[in-house]
């Protein structure tokens, strides 16, 4: 009795309405189906004549029968009610289910944000790649905007700064130490020319 | 936890569909001239068996109900995870459709028909 929770009036009225039906609709099975039984045992001695006793048992039997299944049937209802009750005032389920559908959510964000991470580097590499080639063939030149990838991870060789990227705010500072750094630029891996200082 | 308890009480839901057919199936036995009676024994048996357990059963949810309910509506939520990994999908299908255009692109400027 010390664990006795303090219900909300109406919480703890419905849940007594619901142990009032299961033991009426139990007790209500139990009762007709054993009325039944009794009444399908067949008497020597009856008060009315025999026809219009089997017509009394036979109704009886009908109403009793209908009974049964109507008591079944709020049974039934009972356990849909149940369900409804456990869905919407289980706590700890409610609970463990958010946490489990936060857990799965996260977990396939996770994978998806991996996956494009791998596929971003991928990229970049050919990226590197593909600028390389472009900016050391003829047809590549720069504007002076934005620095080729290529370039970048060349500059950040030769300098030993990790920071340098393509980002057009640092080509601005780049652009005035281009001229010095084009003419100490080391010749292209593939045996390219600087075809850049020839340009320029 | 939560599928486990509404699990055994759409097995009561079968219990009661089967104290029925029981009850049923005695009642026509008797109504017969000849009785079977080892049949009659068996659905009495079943009867009982599963009545009882019926009842056990819901008793026992409405007790664990009376423990854990409070009469509060929960306020818990799944939107903000539901979002994170919606804006995520999304990234991802962006990327698929710029990745998707960059190879059409491709294709065309390869396809010396064009």
């Amino acid at each position: 009795m010390a664990t006795q929770r303090v219900l909300p009036q109406s919480k703890e009225t419905l849940l007594q309405n619901y142990n009032k039906r299961l033991k009426d609709d139990i007790r209500s099975i139990l009762d007709n189906f054993t009325e039944v039984i009794k009444t399908a045992k067949v008497e020597d001695e009856t008060q009315v004549s025999r026809a219009t006793q089997a017509e009394q048992d036979h109704y009886e039997m009908h109403v009793r029968a209908a009974n049964i299944v109507r008591a079944g049937e709020s049974l039934m209802k009972l356990v849909s009610d149940l369900k409804q009750f456990l869905i919407l005032n289980d706590f700890p389920s409610v609970n463990e289910a958010i946490s489990l559908r936060n857990q799965q959510l996260r977990a396939l964000q996770e994978e998806c944000d991996k996956k494009l991470i791998s596929l971003r580097d991928e990229i970049a590499i050919d990226l590197y790649e593909l600028e390389e080639e472009y900016y050391s063939s003829s047809c590549g030149q720069w504007d002076g905007v934005e620095l080729p990838l290529c370039e970048v991870f060349h500059r950040r060789d030769s300098w030993g700064s990790p920071t340098t990227t393509s980002d057009p705010s640092n080509s601005s500072m780049e652009d005035s130490e281009r001229p010095i750094a084009q003419e100490t630029m080391p010749h292209h891996l593939n045996g390219h020319g600087s075809s850049t200082n020839e340009q320029s | 936890m939560a599928n486990d308890r509404l699990r055994a009480l759409e097995d009561v839901e079968k219990e009661i569909a089967v104290v029925l057919q029981c009850a049923g199936t005695i009642i026509l036995e008797l109504s017969k001239e000849k009785h079977n009676a080892s049949l009659l024994d068996r659905q009495l048996n079943q009867f009982q068996t599963s009545i009882n357990r019926v009842e056990s059963e819901l008793s026992s949810q409405i007790r664990y109900l009376t423990q854990v309910a409070t009469g509060q509506p929960h306020e818990g939520s799944t939107y903000s995870a539901r979002k994170d990994c919606q804006m995520a999908l999304n990234r991802a299908e962006y990327a698929r459709v710029k990745l998707g255009e960059l190879g059409r692109t491709c294709e065309l400027m390869l396809d010396p028909q064009t």
